[in-house]
């Protein structure tokens, strides 16, 4: 994705002031409730939380590998009904939220192994096939209560924070791995794959394998996510986390915020969030076509996303300032 | 299953795939000739569902004075000329949608990320005007037909509706077919399916023939979608499931080829009319799904691939 | 990847995280105004519910302008009348983001108590919220019965339950029958949307059946999906192949179209159709005129309903929305914004527990609803009986069952046409 930044610190001391700058929101985020903020926003920070994290594990395989899926919904809401299920069978929320990303990794592979024989728009496509029939079955499946759905029963007093904050470590653990992903040997592999799969092959990369795990990551992270997220539901629907527009808005994200970069999924899950909710409140009537629309502006004029905007509006500010852009 | 239901079933299928294919034409043009897979396909259906609905009910709209001035004001646009009305509406609304949006989007010979949320933010523009205008209500097209008696033929029964809606779809596509095979716009839109590059030399004009195409999509979406308003009940969130349902058909059809659609369209509508029989109604929709995921591991290029020799003539 | 440009989104996801701390909420102020009344109001007017939620808006809103032209609410500890201030979202017709704006109203818009969840997921997403955040809860649109079977304390259900919509219907044909208007023994096929809505539905039927025996016999039962079901002959040649003797269905209003016109178009028949809760629909009549002849429904409300106080529930909405209400929907949200209003007189206060308790005292004598009694049971939901109506030729709907308000004899078998 658009490049044209170099290192310009020497890799050591680069890869220490990314983690630090990494671990500051992170901070940030941990002392916010102590610090007076209203409860309205610790729900709007959660729901922020939740959706960045599956932003950033689609853009593991949707940024770094170039692989569009639009059927991250199934791990999802595979994740949201493992964690519902197994904290109704009396597990801890913590024991279920692994139980979800193992039940996502579970299901990767058995949707990776044979779609991602097929490449290009032809995985995107059969991602399509898949997370609609998915969503069909389990509408109908009777052990999983079918079209009525699940829902846990709220034996203790509802603590707002703990939820906040599985979110919170949720997130931050997604950031790490996108970030060493980002820095890794697998990545640049799958940077490859992206740029040229064959040309990646020759260089010997497996794309198929790569691919595979990095599906992997991608779902065990949005599989906890759905948990995290049905944990503070209380009862969800197949027909509502399983749906074709989850999706959608998980890969959007990414696109708004700047695909293939680590922090334009963090920033496209910030701004989605803030997005839907503000437009709802407050044009009731119009939302819709505002959020169309923003989304046709993003695509035409700033492929690259915000973090393509930054980094112009950045690249500007240093040129009025009369220095050398970077 | 008797005989006679077997054939009554076959009948319902292949009237079924008429309406299909009708509406999946739009869609491969599209995709055919820029690799766009519109998700504002249903959109542009919506919109001709209530097209055909405001002719219809143009009459009772109108002043009485110039009703009676002119008569011929005071009769009910039937959805059948409400259809054939949309086509040259929808192709100029289509070609000013490609002038406004489309043809900003980069050029590839893969359906990109970008064009595909494109269309899907301006689905969502053209669902919420579609709220602002007719309001979230459910609107149908009540016609003579609408409620009158099944014709027997033999132990066949046709539902007038359906054999209208089935013949005017038939003949969108087989005049489409033919225009495809005859004219210089169809002949560039087949030479850029098969060979961008090569195409240009010879003088094809991309652009050009990408803005018609694109044009030519709406209107067949807006056309199907006035067809469809005579069969279904309509808001302004009408036709996701057709849209998805189009999709398959056109990748059972090989993605770009028109005969192809005809046959996927035939395909799916044979699979959900029969499978229905022996599997709960609630399971119909994830066959069709797994069918286009069956066919994409192990026929790429579609059901129509197979035959592509005698039947691709795109 | 891009090390350099880490350090500046670092930076700016700090910028707008304390950006979004710290900024004031623009749309609506989080300190509850000291001279109203907030109540939450999370309805969908847009998506798949949109229509009848609308309407249900609607018929909150006729009922708050009405309170409040009379001067509000006169709270005790406040010592004058309050009138509402109405705190309404969308939610798009979708579970996570109901439950996610009930939450909001009852966490930073500080409302006394939260209407809405129309359609049972949307209730159901919503109910949880009730008891987390201690504010008492009405759906005015959400019948399941398992919403109010998990102990809930500050849900509230302004509906009758959808088993008992069934359990009315087969008990209306067993009427039939011991009038002699129908043959005892005969044989149903059911289709039914795959919602809780469907199966709460089908499962009254069949307990009636089973309290029952002799009466009707299920002869073919099958769920169909809701939404995104495109074509129902598949669906309908089955129930012909059944050779039923009654046909009843549960859809949504344009599913109950699409299938119906189909039934009528492949010529089929049945001694008696009915679509649960759907039939007398205007958009239904102007879709299908007098092909929906003789359809019956089990409804919440009918504007036919001969009470005094329904003419003047009518003329208010009308004055207020400028059309005749279509349909039950807006009555069971209407008389939710009353007996709120009551319980909150009675609790002479806007304290949420207080307001809680009052609701499950109150009253109201003079209800629009079936039996002019409202008020809600121990599990927090209401239980009026349905109203059964049947579509005559001419447009006309006519109550058949309760006898006391019924408008016309039911005819039974539907004439072949």
């Amino acid at each position: 994705m658009a490049g044209g930044m170099t290192v310009a610190m020497p890799a050591g001391s680069s890869r220490r002031a990314q983690v630090a700058l990494a671990a500051l929101p992170v901070l940030a985020l941990a002392v916010l409730p102590f610090a007076g903020m209203p409860p309205d926003y610790t729900r709007i920070l959660f729901t922020a939380l939740v959706w960045i994290t599956a932003s950033i594990a689609w853009n593991l395989l949707g940024g770094f590998a170039g692989q569009v899926s639009f059927g991250f919904a199934v791990f999802y809401g595979l994740g949201a009904y493992t964690a519902m299920m197994m904290m109704n069978r009396g597990f801890s929320p913590y024991t279920s939220f692994l139980g979800s990303m193992s039940v996502a990794v579970i299901a990767s592979f058995l949707v990776g192994l044979p779609t991602f024989r097929l490449r290009g728009p032809y995985f995107t496509i059969s991602t399509i096939g898949v997370t609609e029939a998915v969503r069909v079955m389990m509408n109908n499946l009777s052990i999983t209560g079918g079209a009525s759905g699940i829902h846990i029963e709220e034996h203790a007093q509802f603590h707002e924070l703990d939820h906040y904050y599985s979110a919170l470590v949720l997130a931050a653990g997604a950031l790490c791995v996108s970030m060493l992903v980002a820095n890794s040997r697998f990545g640049l592999a799958l940077r490859a794959i992206r740029q040229d799969e064959d040309a990646a092959a020759d260089l010997g990369v497996n794309p198929y394998r790569c691919k595979l795990w990095v599906h992997a990551i991608g779902a065990a992270l949005t599989g906890a996510a759905g948990g995290v997220f049905a944990h503070r539901a209380a009862v969800i629907y197949p027909q509502d986390v399983f749906a074709f527009n989850v999706g959608i808005f998980i890969l959007l994200m990414p696109v708004i915020g700047g695909i293939g970069t680590v922090w334009g999924a963090v920033l496209g899950g910030i701004v989605f969030v803030i997005i839907k909710e503000s437009l709802v409140a407050r044009f009731p009537k119009v939302h819709l076509l505002l959020y169309g629309a923003l989304l046709v502006l993003i695509i035409l004029f700033e492929p690259d996303g915000l973090a393509g905007l930054l980094r112009r509006l950045a690249g500007r500010t240093r040129i009025l300032l009369g220095k050398q852009p970077a | 299953m008797n005989v006679e239901d077997f054939f009554n079933l076959l009948k319902d299928a292949v009237l079924l795939a008429g309406i299909y294919a009708a509406m999946s034409m739009g869609m491969t043009v599209i995709y055919g000739v820029m690799k766009i897979v519109n998700l504002a396909h249903a959109g542009f259906m919506m919109l001709g569902a209530y097209f055909a609905f405001e002719l219809y009910y143009l009459p009772e709209r109108l002043p009485a004075s110039w009703v009676e001035r002119f008569p011929l004001l005071g009769h009910h646009v039937d959805p059948i000329l409400g259809a054939t009305l949309a086509l040259p509406t929808f192709f100029l609304f289509g070609m000013g949608v490609y002038w406004l949006l489309v043809r900003w989007l980069p050029r590839s010979d893969q359906p990109t990320l970008a064009s595909l949320l494109l269309m899907f933010g301006f689905w969502q523009v053209l669902q919420n005007a579609g709220y602002l205008i007719w309001k979230n209500e459910d609107r149908s097209i009540f016609t003579a037909r609408t409620i009158s008696p099944p014709l027997h033929l033999g132990f066949l029964s046709f539902s007038v509706d359906r054999l209208v809606v089935f013949l005017a779809a038939v003949s969108c596509v087989v005049l489409l077919q033919i225009g495809m095979k005859r004219s210089w716009f169809g002949m560039s839109v087949r030479s850029l399916i098969q060979n961008p590059l090569a195409s240009q030399i010879v003088g094809v004009n991309e652009e050009k023939t990408r803005r018609l195409a694109f044009g030519l999509g709406a209107s067949l979406a807006g056309f199907a979608g006035a067809l469809l308003a005579m069969l279904y009940t309509f808001s302004p969130d009408f036709g996701s499931p057709f849209q998805l349902r189009s999709f398959v058909i056109i990748v059972l059809g090989g993605l770009e080829s028109f005969s192809g659609v005809a046959f996927g369209a035939l395909v799916l509508a044979l699979v959900e009319t029969f499978s229905i029989q022996l599997v709960p109604a609630s399971y119909q929709a994830a066959i069709s799904y797994g069918l286009l995921v069956v066919v994409l591991l192990f026929l790429p290029k579609g059901i129509a691939g197979l035959l592509e020799k005698k039947w691709r003539v795109a | 990847m891009k090390h350099g440009s880490v350090p500046r989104f670092a930076i700016c996801t700090l910028l707008l995280i304390t950006l979004l701390a710290f900024a004031p909420t623009a749309s609506h102020s989080s300190t509850a105004d000291e001279n109203a009344i907030s109540i939450g109001v999370v309805l969908p007017v847009t998506g798949k519910e949109g229509k009848p939620g609308q309407y249900q808006k609607e018929g909150i809103e006729t009922a708050i302008k009405k309170i409040n032209e009379a001067g509000g609410v006169f709270v005790r500890d406040q010592g004058k009348k309050l009138p509402f201030k109405v705190v309404f979202y969308d939610d798009e017709s979708d579970a996570a983001k109901s439950a996610s704006l009930a939450e909001r109203c009852m966490i930073s818009d500080n409302v006394t108590a939260v209407l809405g969840g129309y359609s049972t997921t949307l209730g159901e997403a919503e109910s949880v919220m009730a008891d987390r955040h201690q504010t008492p809860w009405i759906t005015t649109g959400a019948g399941a019965t398992s919403t109010f079977s998990r102990g809930y304390q500050f849900a509230f259900g302004a509906l009758s339950p959808i088993t008992v919509l069934g359990s009315d219907t087969a008990q209306f044909l067993g009427n039939l029958m011991d009038q002699h208007k129908l043959k005892k023994g005969l044989t149903v096929a059911m289709a039914l949307e795959n919602t809780d809505h469907g199966i709460d539905y089908g499962n009254g039927i069949n307990q009636w059946i089973e309290k029952h025996p002799g009466y009707l016999k299920v002869v073919f039962s099958e769920k169909f999906e809701y939404p995104g079901t495109t074509d129902f002959s598949g669906l309908l040649q089955k129930v012909k192949n059944a050779k039923a003797d009654i046909f009843l269905a549960d859809a949504h209003l344009q599913d109950y179209i699409t299938m119906h016109r189909q039934y009528l178009q492949a010529g089929m028949h049945h001694q008696m159709v009915s679509y649960g809760a759907r039939g007398p629909d205007d958009a239904a009549r102007k879709a299908l005129g007098a092909g929906t002849d003789y359809i019956f429904a089990g409804l919440w409300w009918s504007k036919k309903l001969n009470y005094p106080q329904i003419q003047q529930f009518v003329n208010d909405y009308k004055k207020y929305t400028g059309h005749e209400p279509d349909s039950w929907y807006a009555a069971p949200a209407y008389e939710s914004v009353r007996i709120l209003a009551q319980a909150i007189e009675k609790a002479g206060t806007l304290d949420r527990i207080k307001v809680r308790d009052a609701l499950r005292k109150a009253e109201l004598k003079d209800s629009i609803l079936p039996g002019a009694i409202f008020k809600f049971g121990p599990n927090g939901q209401t239980g009026y009986p349905f109203l059964i109506v049947q579509n005559k030729p001419g447009d006309k709907v006519d109550i058949v069952l309760p006898k006391q308000a019924a408008t016309g004899d039911a005819v039974a078998p539907i004439p072949v046409r």
